[in-house]
C-alpha cells in the first residue's frame, strides 16, 4: 500500500498535521498550540503567549495524574481571562469566569419570581412575560439557547401592547443562539441599523484577521415595539446577550439599564486534544458599530446596582430604576 | 430518441455468433453498454483540522454505478465512462471519546482514447469531469459542528484492461486511475464560521482555485470480471484519496473499500414509433 502513499507524495505530499503523543507533554503542546494558532484576542489582550509556553512547560512532568495535567492547563487557559475557553475532560470542565463572579450578582430570580412575575405570569417560547401593575410589560428572557420563534414574538408583543412601555430583563442570561438575538431585536427597530462588524481569522498568525465585515439588523416584516424599551443587564449578560444588548443600544427607544454585560464577543469554536479533552476557545470576533472590542462588556446608559435594603424587602432596585425611568420619559 | 435497453446473454452458439457479429459492426458497436453496480465496504481516515487537528480512523460504506460504451467519435476510438459512487464514513478519534460522520457523492464522467496494445490487452487514455458533494460532521462540535465538501475538478485518467484467461476461465482485469489537475472548491476562510458565510451573507474567498499544490488527490480501482454462471460478478478495491490544504484549512480523506457487484452488458435500441 505504502507505494500508492509515495505516489501521492510525488504528487505533493500527504497533507497531515504534525501529531503530538497521548502524554502529558503532547497534550500541554496540542493545547498551547490550538490557542496559538486559533485563538482571536491574543493581540488584543496583549497576551504573550510564548511566554505563557515558557512559564507552564517546567509544570508539566511526564507521569503526572490526568488531574494534575488538567489542573495545570486549566491555568494556562485561565490566562485568556475569557468565558468562552473551556477544556472538557470526562470528570470536570475548566473555565472562567471571574467576569461575573467578581462582580455584584444584581440579580435575585427569588425576588423576580414572587414580586414581579407571581404566579400568574406567561411563557412563549423561551419568554416569561407579565404586565406589571402600573402597566408596564415585563419580559425576562432567561437563556439564548431557549427557542423563541416568530409566532412566540407576535404574541408577546401583542399581549403587551396597551402598555406605556416595556422592560426587557436579560440578566444572567449567559448566551446561546445568535439566531435568537437577531429574531428579538429586529422587533425594536423600524429601520436598518449597522450594529457591528464580524472578522475571522485568515492565518495562523497573532494578527492575521480578515476586514471587518458589516453586520446590518434588519427590521422585523411583523408586529414591531414603538414605544420606550429598558434593557436589564448584569455582568452575567454574556455572549448572544452582549451581541444582543450591542445590537439593542443603537435603537433610539431602548436604554440599556443595571451593570455592565460580562462581554464574549468571540464566536466559540470547537478542538480537541490527543487525549479526547474537548477544547473551546474564541475564534471570530464581533465588534461593536465603531469597530471596537466588546469582548470585556458593554457599558449600560444608566449604572445601577441592586440595593442591599431593597434586596431585603424583596424588591429588585433595577427593575424599580427601569420602571421610575419609563414613568419620566 | 429514446433507447431501450436489455441485458444481453446469449442462449445459444448462434446468438453467441450473432452478438460477436454486432460487436465487430462499427456502428452497432457503440450501442453496448457495460453496466455494473458495486456494493462495498472498507476503512477510512477522516481529518479536517477545520473540525479537529486529530486523525479519526473507521469505516467506509460505499456503492457505486458505472457505465461504458465506445462512441464514434475519432474513429470509434473514444469511450464514454459514467462512473458515480456514494459512502458513508463513521470514524473516532483517536481517545475513541467523540465520532465524525462523512459523506460524499462523486460523479466522474467524460472520455478515454483507447490503444489497442495487443488483442486481449488495451490501454486509456483521457479526461473527466468529476463532481463532488458531501459533508464531514463531529458530534460534539459547537459552532465549527461540520464541514461542507464541495468541489469540481477536471480529472487526467488512465485506464489498462486486461482480457485473460485463467485454465480456460475468461478473466477481466481492469485498473484505473484518476488524477484532478485543475478544479474549483469551496472552503470556509481559515477560523471564519458558517454563520458568518451563510447568515451574515460574507462569501469573500470560499471559493478557490485548486491544483495539484493544494488538491493533491488520487482515486485508484482494481476490478476483476469474472464469469459466475450466466452472470458476470465484478470484484473491486477502490483507494481514494482525496486532500486538500485550502484556505490554511488541511483535510484529507483516505478510503481502502473492497466492493462486490455484477455487470451487466446492454445493446441500446431505437425506440420504434
Amino acid at each position: 500500500m505504502e507505494f500508492l502513499f509515495v505516489l501521492l507524495a510525488l504528487l505533493g505530499g500527504c497533507i497531515r498535521e504534525e501529531e503530538f503523543d497521548d502524554s502529558p507533554r503532547g497534550n500541554f503542546e496540542a493545547l498551547w498550540k490550538i490557542i496559538d494558532e486559533q485563538y482571536c484576542f491574543l493581540d488584543y489582550k496583549q497576551i504573550d503567549w510564548d511566554g505563557i509556553h515558557d512559564k507552564y512547560k517546567p509544570l508539566i512532568t511526564a507521569g503526572m495524574p490526568d488531574d494534575g495535567l488538567f489542573e495545570v492547563l486549566d491555568n494556562m487557559l485561565a490566562e485568556l481571562k475569557d468565558g468562552h475557553v473551556n477544556l472538557y475532560s470526562a470528570s470536570n470542565m475548566a473555565r472562567y469566569w471571574d467576569w461575573y463572579l467578581d462582580y455584584p450578582r444584581n440579580f435575585n430570580e427569588g425576588i423576580i419570581e414572587r414580586t414581579y412575575l407571581g404566579k400568574s405570569y406567561r411563557i412563549a417560547g423561551g419568554l416569561k412575560y407579565k404586565i406589571l401593575e402600573d402597566n408596564v410589560g415585563y419580559v425576562y428572557y432567561e437563556s439564548f439557547s431557549d427557542g423563541v420563534g416568530d409566532g412566540n414574538l407576535d404574541e408577546v408583543l401583542s399581549y403587551l401592547s396597551a402598555c406605556n412601555g416595556l422592560i426587557f430583563d436579560v440578566r444572567n442570561n449567559g448566551g446561546g443562539n445568535l439566531t435568537f438575538s437577531t429574531r428579538i431585536a429586529s422587533r425594536f427597530t423600524n429601520e436598518k441599523v449597522l450594529t457591528g462588524y464580524i472578522m475571522h481569522k485568515t492565518g495562523k498568525g497573532h494578527s492575521d484577521f480578515s476586514a471587518p465585515e458589516p453586520i446590518y439588523l434588519e427590521p422585523s416584516n411583523s408586529i414591531r415595539w414603538q414605544k420606550k424599551v429598558m434593557l436589564l443587564t448584569n455582568r452575567h449578560s454574556y455572549s448572544a446577550t452582549n451581541d444582543f444588548v450591542n445590537a439593542m443600544r443603537y435603537f433610539p427607544n431602548v436604554t440599556v439599564v443595571g451593570d455592565k454585560t460580562g462581554g464574549g464577543s468571540g464566536l466559540p469554536f470547537s478542538s480537541e486534544l490527543p487525549n479526547g479533552w474537548g477544547v473551546r476557545f474564541s475564534a471570530s470576533p464581533h465588534l461593536d458599530a465603531q469597530k471596537e472590542h466588546i469582548e470585556f462588556g458593554i457599558e449600560p446608559d444608566v449604572k445601577v446596582d441592586m440595593d442591599k435594603e431593597d434586596e431585603d424587602k424583596g424588591v429588585d432596585t433595577i427593575i424599580e430604576k427601569a420602571r421610575e425611568l419609563l414613568k419620566v420619559g | 430518441m429514446l433507447l431501450l435497453g436489455g441485458t444481453l446473454r446469449a442462449q445459444s452458439r448462434e446468438e453467441d455468433r450473432a452478438l460477436q457479429t454486432l460487436r465487430a459492426d462499427s456502428s452497432a458497436r457503440t450501442r453496448f453498454v457495460t453496466r455494473a453496480t458495486l456494493y462495498g465496504v472498507g476503512c477510512t481516515n477522516l481529518f479536517d483540522t477545520y473540525l479537529s487537528p486529530q486523525e479519526y480512523k473507521g469505516i467506509d460504506f460505499r456503492i457505486s454505478r458505472e457505465s461504458i460504451r465506445m462512441t464514434r467519435w475519432m474513429g470509434g476510438k473514444l469511450s464514454l465512462q459514467s462512473f458515480f459512487q456514494a459512502d458513508v464514513g463513521y470514524a473516532h478519534n483517536r481517545a475513541d471519546n467523540n465520532n465524525m460522520f462523512s459523506g460524499l457523492a462523486n460523479w466522474n464522467y467524460g472520455l478515454h482514447y483507447n490503444f489497442p496494445i495487443t488483442s486481449n490487452f488495451k490501454l486509456l487514455a483521457g479526461g473527466l469531469v468529476d463532481l463532488n458533494g458531501g459533508f464531514v460532521y463531529s458530534l460534539r462540535n459547537g459552532n465549527n459542528p461540520a464541514q461542507a465538501r464541495a468541489y469540481v475538478n477536471l480529472d487526467a485518467s488512465g485506464m489498462a484492461i486486461w482480457n485473460l484467461r485463467i485454465r480456460n476461465y475468461p478473466v477481466s482485469l481492469r485498473y484505473q486511475v484518476n488524477l484532478p489537475f485543475m478544479g474549483v472548491m469551496f472552503s470556509p476562510n481559515y477560523g471564519q464560521s458558517y454563520y458568518e458565510i451563510f447568515t451574515l451573507g460574507n462569501h469573500d474567498g470560499v471559493i478557490n482555485f485548486t491544483s495539484l499544490h493544494n488538491q493533491p488527490s488520487l482515486r485508484q480501482m482494481l476490478t476483476a470480471d469474472l464469469p459466475v454462471g450466466r452472470a458476470r460478478m465484478r470484484l473491486a478495491y477502490l483507494w481514494d484519496a482525496q486532500q486538500s490544504k485550502v484556505n490554511g484549512i488541511k483535510t484529507h480523506t483516505y478510503s481502502h473499500v473492497f466492493m462486490v457487484g455484477f455487470v451487466k452488458e446492454l445493446y441500446l435500441l431505437r425506440k420504434r414509433h
